[in-house]
């Protein structure tokens, strides 16, 4: 065997908040990271290979805990927009180990390959998928396995699955949960996700109702209600000892009003970890037909009150994107309200999925106002360790619009300069408008962009430098402007390997599966195959990643 | 007397995918393929492929194809790789990786259905999976279409028959209406029926978008049946409108697809519904997938310039007819592409690799049968509606295609 790599990261200035260095906004710690093979170590021999990062800004690999990047809906999104595509194509980058890679194209939807080289040029290193319906799960492995050097994992459907809402008419609390447990191991997911808990449901029944709008509505003719599937599966989570609580995007997505939803999908849940993703589109306040306005501070200073609680914003940044969501009756709207192109495929008994495409607007009111709850959220948002930096990509803007935004956060000069452009019709009273003095610090931006997410993720080989963290590594030249700095990494190190180097993509490894495999009762398979052999249109043994017989 | 038998395993013989076939062997032959129609039964066959090799017609050792093949289609200015019928999604990867390493054009089985997959890129759709067309609707119209002839267990499997969520019952739940066009007729067991003349098609689409929009139309007499269809579907709780996304044997208006896309979207804000393209089998529509994540999109793509370009007028058949090709790849079975296809490719040096290559009747300079993806060979394959599933061989043993595929992409270099 031959002897693992040795490469020493001298003199940079380190970003370790999980090890104590830089949180709370302290400066960096000058001094070497030391990697053997695709681990960190504590120490090194001097005869190690050095990699001489002085004056540079040292980091763990960023982490992206939601983003839509593989699978069926992201993929119906890519065949939908063959124009982005054409608009920007990419050559198959040149690698020093003569190693194949492949070209592809980009857009706000890009194709596996580019999907995968881009992360790793922006320095991220792990990511989520945020939503598989688990009839397709299949399909997001194979284009994970398609997406080279990042690390993934893909969060389940659950909020809308015919199966489980039926354990929970039923009374069937224990059922539920060993269903939950059964589904995350054989589709090979990593979590539990929640999408707009009975909507769906109650969008895909037809007649008149098109979607819930309360806690308390009935979804179906049972006991239902978006309430019970919330407890439900959040405390499933939380029994089976998951390594990331239950991802929750909540019912009234992008209504005026719908803080008061979010509050109350939070206090439902009060005591129990969850996580409430893309908390932006969830923030609004106002009344349908009677303006919208921003409820960030209300909604963040109940999040900063309640440690059981953590978020991603789903910044919206201006330009392009696309909506796409399981939230399949919100698209309806989005389509009905712009007039674009629409997809909708309701899942077979268990979900949705909606595209519409998107760009937001400066001198739009709603985009405005959406771009500036977004940053309320950060910057009146006491513990980063909570709130997690996203865009929903490519829901909000896409991952290469982090940098942006991470000047936004930082560079308060910058900020209010872009303030002063968008249109400030429904920022009235809003805390921004108002003047949101806070810079975040790299020690900060280091929490929500890699120790924060891969903390709330569970992921204890990630997100830090201490001993026997995975060797994810990203080495920035430190610059003035925050977004150069951020969208261009000088070096970037993926389980001990040299991936981008001066800048540039150096070599390709694939990445590592991130799965669960909780344990249950396994009497549970024997009802669900019932439930298979009455309604389903896939056998039971054909189900799942991998043949389960 | 009975060898084994396979459970639970998928058929290609058409895109519904039934996954519920039990292949029954005896004496290492398919003695039965238990729940599988005439297509499957025909698909499945006995289970027997060849196994030969050939170099310019002569028996060859693998070796030595490959080293030919890869030599054909290196030297070649303007290669064409085609991705054919009956290899699974994992073969398809690498195809599409060949085709990126030699900065060829590549088209796919996927094609025949491009006038649907074009008016989708321009307008989306309001779809389902086929699954929740049986849970759901109780209003199927069927367009032009009547699936009992190339997809013989829709109605059973899918649309019709079987009892769902909110159509406990079944087929008793559901209301059928055969839109007939012209010479092309719907079911002929449905509830109700309407005749179209093919010139008044889409006019009579959009009079019936106009109608569930609530717009005022005129009520010229041979428009009154659509507008009366179209007032039912508003009517009914959640519709599915069935349409064949493969040419059929009357040509259809071009504009049909987009015209039933905007219909089926419309008549989502009175009430639900899914439009169901109908696609052939083989995987096509795997190849579709993988062509769309590896490359943005679904099929007729050139990389000659070093990344993938869109070229939905300029795919196979037409590089071919155009004489722009010198080299071709086709990877699968040769007995299933389109005519101008299979008549093109007799005019140039081609490489086929995938069942049956030995029988291709445009005589490849270098032919290496395979296993069928299904039969003889694992993997993954998509339905219809994009639901993907496993595949599970009956025999262990024959050549597979994805280690010869990939062999002959490793063997191109990097």
């Amino acid at each position: 065997m031959s002897k693992p790599t040795q490469l020493r990261i001298a003199g940079g200035t380190v970003y370790d908040p999980a090890n104590g260095g830089g949180a709370g906004g302290a400066d960096g710690v000058v001094r070497d990271v030391c990697i053997e093979g695709d681990r960190i170590v504590a120490e090194l021999p001097a005869s190690a290979r050095r990699l001489d990062a002085r004056g540079m800004v040292v980091m763990p690999g960023g982490v992206d805990i939601h983003a839509h990047i593989a699978g069926s809906s992201v993929n119906h999104a890519r065949r939908l927009l063959p124009e982005e595509h054409a608009a920007d194509p990419m050559p198959a980058p040149r690698l020093d180990d003569g190693a194949i890679t492949r070209s592809g194209s980009g857009g706000t939807v890009p194709s596996t390959f580019a999907t995968g080289y881009r992360y790793a040029g922006l320095g991220y290193t792990t990511a989520m998928e945020a939503a598989v319906a688990p009839i397709a799960a299949r399909h997001a492995h194979a284009e994970l396995d398609d997406t080279p050097i990042i690390d993934a994992g893909f969060f389940v459907l659950l909020g809308n699955d015919d199966y489980l809402l039926r354990q929970l008419g039923a009374g069937e609390a224990a059922r539920a949960r060993d269903y939950a447990a059964w589904l995350l191991g054989t589709t090979r997911a990593y979590a539990i996700k929640i999408v707009n808990p009975g909507g769906v449901e109650v969008w895909k029944g037809g007649g008149d109702r098109r979607n819930v709008s309360g806690l308390d509505d009935a979804v179906g003719s049972s006991a239902v209600t978006p309430r019970k599937i919330l407890e439900a599966l959040a405390g499933a989570a939380n029994a089976l000892g998951l390594p990331h609580p239950v991802h929750i995007h909540c019912n009234n997505l992008g209504q005026p009003g719908n803080a008061a939803t979010t509050l109350e999908s939070m206090k439902a849940l009060s005591g129990q970890r969850a996580h409430f993703t893309h908390l932006q589109f969830h923030s609004y306040g106002g009344a349908a037909g009677n303006g919208w306005s921003s409820a960030a501070r209300e909604v963040i200073e109940y999040v900063n009150a309640h440690a059981a609680v953590s978020v991603d914003v789903g910044q919206v940044m201006f330009g392009a994107a696309t909506t796409v969501t399981a939230d399949s009756p919100v698209e309806h709207l989005l389509y009905a309200s712009s007039g674009r192109k629409w997809v909708n495929v309701d899942i077979e008994l268990e979900s949705g999925c909606g595209i519409v495409p998107y760009a937001y607007r400066e001198k739009a009111a709603v985009a405005a106002l959406q771009w500036a709850v977004g940053l309320e959220l950060f910057l009146l948002a006491n513990d980063p360790w909570r709130v997690v930096l996203s865009t929903d990509h490519p829901n909000g803007g896409t991952f290469l619009s982090y940098p942006e935004l991470i000047r936004l956060l930082m560079d308060r000069a910058y900020r209010d300069e872009r303030l002063k452009r968008v249109n400030q019709k429904l920022l009235a009273g809003s805390a921004l408008l108002d003047g949101l003095s806070r810079e975040y610090t790299l020690g900060e931006i280091a929490i929500i962009t890699r120790a924060g997410p891969a903390r709330l993720l569970g992921l204890k080989t990630k997100g830090h430098l201490g001993p026997g963290a995975d060797a994810d590594v990203t080495i920035y030249a430190s610059d003035s402007d925050r977004a150069q700095m951020f969208a261009a990494p000088r070096y970037v190190i993926k389980a001990g390997t040299l991936v981008v180097e001066d800048g540039q993509l150096r070599r390709a490894p694939a990445g590592r599966r991130l799965a669960v495999r909780p344990e249950y009762d396994a009497a549970v398979t024997k009802d669900v195959k019932r439930f298979f052999d009455q309604y389903a249109c896939v056998a039971f043994e054909n189900y799942g990643a991998d043949p389960v017989a | 007397m009975i060898d084994r038998t396979v459970a639970n395993v998928t058929c290609l013989g058409c895109g519904c995918a039934c996954d519920d076939i039990t292949i029954v062997v005896t004496q290492d032959r398919i003695a039965e393929a238990r729940n599988a129609c005439a297509l499957g039964i025909a698909w499945f066959g006995d289970g027997t492929v060849p196994a030969e090799t050939r170099v310019n017609g002569r028996t060859a050792s693998l070796e030595r194809a490959l080293t030919e093949a890869a030599r054909l289609l290196t030297g070649a200015t303007r290669p064409l790789v085609y991705l054919a019928g009956d290899v699974s999604c994992e073969t398809l990867r690498e195809g599409v990786a060949i085709a990126d390493r030699l900065h060829a054009a590549i088209d796919s089985l996927a094609a025949t259905a491009a006038t649907a997959v074009l008016a989708a890129q321009r307008r989306g759709r309001a779809g389902a999976t086929l699954g929740e067309i049986r849970q759901r609707a109780d209003l199927v119209v069927f367009w032009a279409v009547d699936p009992s002839a190339r997809y013989p267990r829709y109605g059973s499997r899918y649309a019709v028959a079987p009892r769902g969520v909110a159509a406990p019952q079944g087929r008793k739940d559901r209301t059928l209406i055969a839109v007939d066009v012209g010479e092309a007729l719907g079911p002929a067991d449905a509830d109700g029926r309407l005749a179209i003349a093919p010139a008044d098609e889409v006019d009579s689409l959009e009079i019936m978008r106009a109608t569930v929009q609530g717009r005022t139309v005129g009520e010229e007499a041979r428009f009154r049946a659509a507008v009366e269809l179209a007032r039912r579907m508003t009517e009914a709780r959640y519709v599915a409108i069935v349409t064949d996304g493969e040419p059929g044997t009357t040509s259809a208006d071009p504009a049909r697809a987009e015209a039933l896309v905007t219909l089926s979207q419309a008549l989502n804000a009175p009430t639900r519904c899914a439009l169901s393209t109908l696609r052939g089998g083989g995987n096509r529509s795997g190849a579709d997938a993988v062509l769309t994540w590896q490359t943005g999109f679904p099929f007729a793509v050139d990389f000659a310039r070093g990344y993938p370009s869109y070229q939905p007028q300029a795919g196979a058949a037409a590089l071919l007819g155009a004489g722009e090709v010198d080299a071709a790849l086709v990877i699968g079975a040769p007995a299933a592409l389109p005519v101008p296809v299979a008549t093109a490719l007799a005019r140039v040096r081609s490489v086929v690799i995938g069942p049956r290559a030995s029988a291709a009747t445009f005589q490849p300079a270098v032919a290496v049968d395979a296993g069928v993806a299904g039969i003889h060979e694992g993997g993954t394959a998509f339905r219809m509606d994009d639901v993907p599933l496993p595949l599970r061989p009956s025999f262990e043993g024959a050549r597979a295609a994805l280690v010869t595929v990939r062999a002959l992409r490793e063997r191109l270099g990097p």
